[in-house]
Formats: C-alpha cells, sequence, structure tokens
C-alpha cells in the first residue's frame, strides 16, 4: 500500500505576483515565496517544517496540498502530481490550516463528519470504526452534537483534525495545527499524531512555531527561511547541535555583580539589574550553571528557557552565510 | 462519481434553513404585509380606471401578488452564506480540497438553502391567503387556485426549473464572491436586480409593452414569473413551449458559462493562492 516515497519534491519555486496598493491600477510586483526547495519524506515518516513568519511554509503546503501551482519545479505525493491530479490527490491526503475551519459553522460536528464520510465515499462500518477511534482520541464524545459555532477554539481544532482523518488518508498536512491551543489540547493532538504514525504508518508533514511540537513528533526537521532550506536533518542531530542551547535569565535585587561565567556560557543582554546568559547544558549542565550564579551576591530570580524559533533561524543565516 | 455528497449536502442545508423558524414566521409577517399593501394599491388602480385595458384583472394580479410574496426566499439576493463566511475567513481553500464537482457541490448547498427558506414561507402563506382568506370573507382579495389541472402540472414543472435557475445566479454570485473574497458585493448587486427583474416588484405583464416581451426573455424572469403565468392560464408570447424554452435557455447557458468561469476562477486562485 505504501510507496518507497511519500512526498518528494524538487527545486520547488513559487512567486506571485501582487498589486501594490491591492488596486488594479497599481503596479505589479513579485514575491518569492519559494527559492528552489528540495526535500524528500518517505513513506510513515513525520517531517517538520520549521521557520518565520514569511519564511514560505505554508506556500509549501498548499503546493503539496494541491491547491496552489508552484512556477516552476516537480513533487510527487505518492506518486501522483498534486496539482495535475488535484481530485485523486486530494481524496487521499488529509489536511488541517490551523487557522482555518473546514467544519461547517452550522453544523454539529457529527453532522460535519458524516457529510465527510459522504465526501469522501467512507464505507459506513469504516466510518463507524474511525469515528469511534478519533473520538476516543481526541475526546469529542462530548461535543459530537454541538454545533461547531459553539466550539471553543481547542475544542474545534481537535475536531478538525477528525475531520482531516476520517477517510484515512495516507498523507497528512498539518499547517499550525497547534496554534492558539491550550496546553491539553496540544498534547492530545500530538499524542493522536504520534498513535496515527505508529498504528497505520501514516507519512505526516507539519509546520509549526512551537518547538515542543518539533520535539514530541518530528523525526526529521528542515528549517526554512526566505524561501530556502537552510538545514534538512534528523531531529536528534539537530538536537544535539542549535535545539540544545537554553537561556538563562537571571535578576538580581541590587547592582550586577562580576559575573565570571564559566565556560560554555556567554552574557547575550544585560540591563540594571538583570542579565541573560545563552548556554549550551552538553558542555554546562544547568545545575552547574546554577550553583554558580548562586553564589553571586543579591541574586533573586532565575529562569531557564529555550530560544525561540526567530533566534535559532538567525543563528542559522550566520552559520550558513552565503 | 457519486452523487451522495451532493444529495448529503443538500439534506444538511435544508436542515439549517428549517432550523430558523423564527425567521420564517418574522419574513411570513413582512410579506403578508407587502403583499396587502400592493394589492390596495392594485386595487385602488384598478378601481379608478376601468375603462384602461390592462394586461392582468384585478384577481389575477392578486393571485400573481401572493404567489410572488410567498417566494420571496427563492429570489437570488445574493451569494450562499456559508460561501461568504468561508471566502471572508480564508476557510473557502478547504472547498478546493474536496474531492468533488465544485459546481455540483455549491449547486446543491444553494439549491437546498434557497428552497428550504422558500417551501415552509410558501406553504404557510399559500394557507392564509388561499383558503383561509375564502374562509373569512376576503375572496376577492385572495389567492386563486391554478387555471386548471394542466395548468398546475405546467406550473409545477415550471417552479422546478425557476429554483434551478434561481440556484444558477446564486452561483454566479458565489463565484463572484470566491473571486472578491466579499459577499458583500453580491447583496449590493443581486438583491435590487433580482427584486426588480423577476417581478416582485411590479408584475412583469403590467410594464410596458415595449418592456415587457424584453423583460420576459431575461434569466429572473425564469424564476417566478413564468411558473406564475402558468398557474394562472396567462397568455405567454409564443406558448407554453416558448416559457418553458426561455427557462431551459436560461438553465443551460448560466450552467455553462458558469461551469467555464468557475473553472477560470479555480485556476485563478490555484495561481494567486486563496
Ligand atoms: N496569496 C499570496 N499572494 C501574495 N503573496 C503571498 C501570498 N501568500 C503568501 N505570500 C507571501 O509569500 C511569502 C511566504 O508566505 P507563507 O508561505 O505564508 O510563509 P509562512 O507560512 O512561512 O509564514 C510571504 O512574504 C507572504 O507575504
Ligand atoms: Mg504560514
Amino acid at each position: 500500500m505504501k510507496n518507497a516515497a511519500a512526498i518528494e519534491v524538487h527545486d520547488l519555486r513559487k512567486t506571485y505576483q501582487v498589486r501594490d496598493g491591492g488596486s488594479w491600477r497599481g503596479k505589479t510586483r513579485e514575491i518569492t515565496a519559494l527559492d528552489g526547495i528540495s526535500f524528500t519524506v518517505p513513506a510513515g515518516e513525520i517531517a517538520g517544517f520549521i521557520g518565520p513568519n514569511g519564511a514560505g511554509k505554508s506556500t509549501a503546503i498548499k503546493i503539496l496540498a494541491g491547491i496552489l501551482r508552484p512556477t516552476s519545479g516537480t513533487v510527487r505525493v505518492g506518486n501522483l502530481i498534486p496539482w495535475e491530479n488535484r481530485l485523486a490527490h486530494v481524496a487521499r491526503i488529509g489536511v488541517v490550516f490551523g487557522q482555518r475551519t473546514q467544519l461547517w459553522w452550522d453544523l454539529s460536528v457529527g453532522e460535519g463528519l458524516a457529510l465527510l464520510r459522504d465526501i469522501y465515499s467512507v464505507e459506513p462500518a469504516r466510518f463507524l470504526r474511525n469515528r469511534e477511534r478519533l473520538a476516543d482520541a481526541l475526546d469529542l464524545h462530548g461535543i459530537m452534537d454541538q454545533s461547531v459555532r459553539q466550539l471553543s477554539l481547542g475544542q474545534r481544532m481537535r475536531a478538525e483534525i477528525a475531520a482531516a482523518l476520517i477517510h484515512d488518508p495516507d498523507v497528512i498536512i498539518l499547517d499550525e495545527p497547534t496554534i492558539g491551543l491550550d496546553a491539553p489540547s496540544k498534547l492530545a493532538v500530538r499524542a493522536f499524531v504520534r498513535d496515527l504514525r505508529r498504528e497505520r504508518g501514516t507519512t505526516v508533514l507539519l509546520t509549526t512555531h512551537d518547538m515542543h511540537d518539533i520535539e514530541a513528533l518530528a523525526d526529521r526537521v528542515i528549517v526554512i527561511g526566505h524561501g530556502r532550506i537552510l538545514a534538512d536533518s534528523p531531529f536528534e542531530a539537530l538536537q544535539a547541535t542549535t535545539l540544545s542551547e537554553r537561556i538563562l535569565e537571571a535578576d538580581f535585587t541590587g547592582p550586577l555583580p562580576d559575573l565570571l561565567l564559566p565556560e560554555g556560557a556567554t552574557e547575550t543582554a544585560r540591563g540594571s539589574r538583570s542579565v541573560t546568559i545563552t548556554f549550551d547544558p552538553q558542555r554546562l549542565p544547568a545545575p552547574v550553571l546554577v550553583a554558580h550564579l548562586s553564589t553571586l551576591p543579591g541574586l533573586g530570580d532565575l529562569r531557564i528557557g529555550r530560544p525561540a524559533i526567530e533566534e535559532i533561524i538567525t543563528r542559522f543565516y550566520a552559520d550558513h552565510a552565503s | 462519481m457519486t452523487i451522495k455528497p451532493y444529495v448529503t449536502s443538500f439534506v444538511l442545508q435544508w436542515k439549517i434553513g428549517l432550523r430558523y423558524r423564527l425567521a420564517v414566521l418574522a419574513g411570513l409577517v413582512a410579506q403578508m404585509w407587502f403583499g396587502a399593501i400592493s394589492l390596495m394599491a392594485y386595487a385602488a388602480v384598478y378601481h379608478h380606471a376601468p375603462g384602461v385595458d390592462a394586461p392582468m384583472t384585478l384577481r389575477q394580479a392578486m393571485t400573481y401578488t401572493w404567489i410572488q410574496q410567498s417566494l420571496f426566499t427563492l429570489l437570488p439576493l445574493g451569494c450562499l452564506p456559508a460561501i461568504g463566511e468561508a471566502a471572508k475567513s480564508g476557510a473557502i481553500v478547504y472547498d478546493l480540497l474536496r474531492p468533488v464537482d465544485l459546481w455540483n457541490w455549491w449547486l446543491s448547498a444553494s439549491l437546498a438553502r434557497l428552497l428550504g427558506n422558500a417551501i415552509p414561507r410558501a406553504v404557510l402563506l399559500a394557507a392564509v391567503a388561499g383558503p383561509l382568506a375564502a374562509l373569512v370573507g376576503l375572496n376577492g382579495w385572495s389567492l386563486a387556485p391554478p387555471a386548471s389541472l394542466w395548468a398546475a402540472i405546467l406550473a409545477l414543472c415550471s417552479f422546478i426549473l425557476g429554483a434551478f435557475i434561481s440556484a444558477s445566479i446564486v452561483m454566479w454570485w458565489n463565484i463572484v464572491t470566491a473571486r472578491t473574497l466579499s459577499p458583500l458585493g453580491t447583496y449590493a448587486v443581486g438583491t435590487p436586480l433580482a427584486v426588480l427583474l423577476s417581478g416582485m416588484l411590479l408584475p412583469l405583464p403590467l410594464y410596458p409593452d415595449w418592456a415587457r416581451e424584453l423583460l420576459l426573455f431575461q434569466p429572473f424572469a425564469g424564476i417566478s414569473d413564468i411558473p406564475i403565468r402558468l398557474y394562472m392560464g396567462m397568455a405567454i408570447p409564443g406558448g407554453v413551449l416558448t416559457a418553458l424554452g426561455i427557462q431551459c435557455f436560461w438553465l443551460a447557458a448560466l450552467t455553462l458559462v458558469g461551469r467555464f468561469w468557475m473553472h477560470r476562477t479555480i485556476s485563478r486562485m490555484e495561481v494567486q493562492g486563496a
């Protein structure tokens, strides 16, 4: 049933024509959203697309979904060219756009799923089985009869995921599926995608702004910026290098003392009573750094976190400067 | 290719229409009110100019008005609201992600929406303006029964064609909405156009001679004007076949050109991004 490579993308380019001022009289201008990207996702793999706003992630996702034509380049999803065999292609994929709703506002969740059953010609027995499984996994039993208009964002997103999966797609494409979700819903979505891959071997391509999504799900991480691929590596490789970095913020009750930072830590920002330190926990474990800081006079508060995606990308630019 | 999704879509839209029972009642009251005012105006005109050779009798004008009022929501006043919402929110891209024929998909929903709105009102209004009005002694003001059994059969076929014509015009509004990403323009243009050209404002047979025949040959006449004339057994230039022929012509033309235009619109969305 599975193809060796579920998704193959080669030298994909997309240029949008936009009119300045939005009117028909304005001059046209070109925006290059994708500037020649290539990658392959084998069947059964979960690949994460990360990059700052405007990097071209959604553009790539729409081309893969078959609803946008590229300017040039080739794409095959399970041996179909999405925009040329649109109807056959969309019958086999499931898509979630995090900020848009595919369920029908006026219908209940259950009615929406029934409509999707007929759209995708899902056999009744299989439909009932899938519906039960999705309702269990995504905690939908309580909201099946509720109209979509009345759902909270978290409930709606979980229903959206069910809607994208009711027809057992071979490939699922998720554009920011966890955006705006509360913590329990995020966990439910992640767990569900993980199980799906394990049980059905579904290929998943997702974009996200949340590094926790990547950490929980992705086998592969593709970093994209300004329409180009900056890095494409297994999650472990990325984690060992760029993703491992941590940020520590320390507040002092008085003026900043002399920090005398140990090897592996650098001071990256400084206020009058606070300091930001970037460190690599592989070289300098967090407890050691914290122990060191605790010896300093006037230490008030400590926070440790990870750098934002934007910072990671900036780092990539510095590292891969062309 | 299966028709199941289109049928399901039709049924669901129909149910949504029925959910708004209060709106049906409120609309009914408004329609009765407008109907009554029109009737009084006609009565006044007809009584003050008894010598004029009008193309319709007062009785026909009253029946015409009642049926038009009861079919107000069958008119293509603008795009399908769900498509307007989807265009504004960007969810319209999901319609390209469905393995269905987009024309049939939107058409079945549009038709269901029109019928789901119109039929409950039409039934209620027919009951009030027909037998009930007769019962309370307003015989002269009431809705007359069809001219004959044959007229009833012809009118039924014609009403069905009319509903499809209206849904096809709604499809054109849907396409405009998909292109402009806003439903407002279609309501601004569609509502006055439909109210005027369908004969809702003034029955088409009452227009001056030079306009009367022209007005018969535009698509909005096929929605309710032609079916009503058949119902009342009114003479139509060219006869019954011409009447049904005009309807079939517009249904075919709106569908063929509309499908082509929709195809172009989808291509444009695929290039420019929705
Ligand atoms: N439909 C469109 N028309 C014109 N420009 C667009 C369109 N969609 C996206 N863009 C532009 O293309 C670039 C990439 O956008 P996008 O693919 O949405 O990035 P991301 O999802 O990574 O934030 C941005 O500069 C954006 O403004
Ligand atoms: Mg995006």
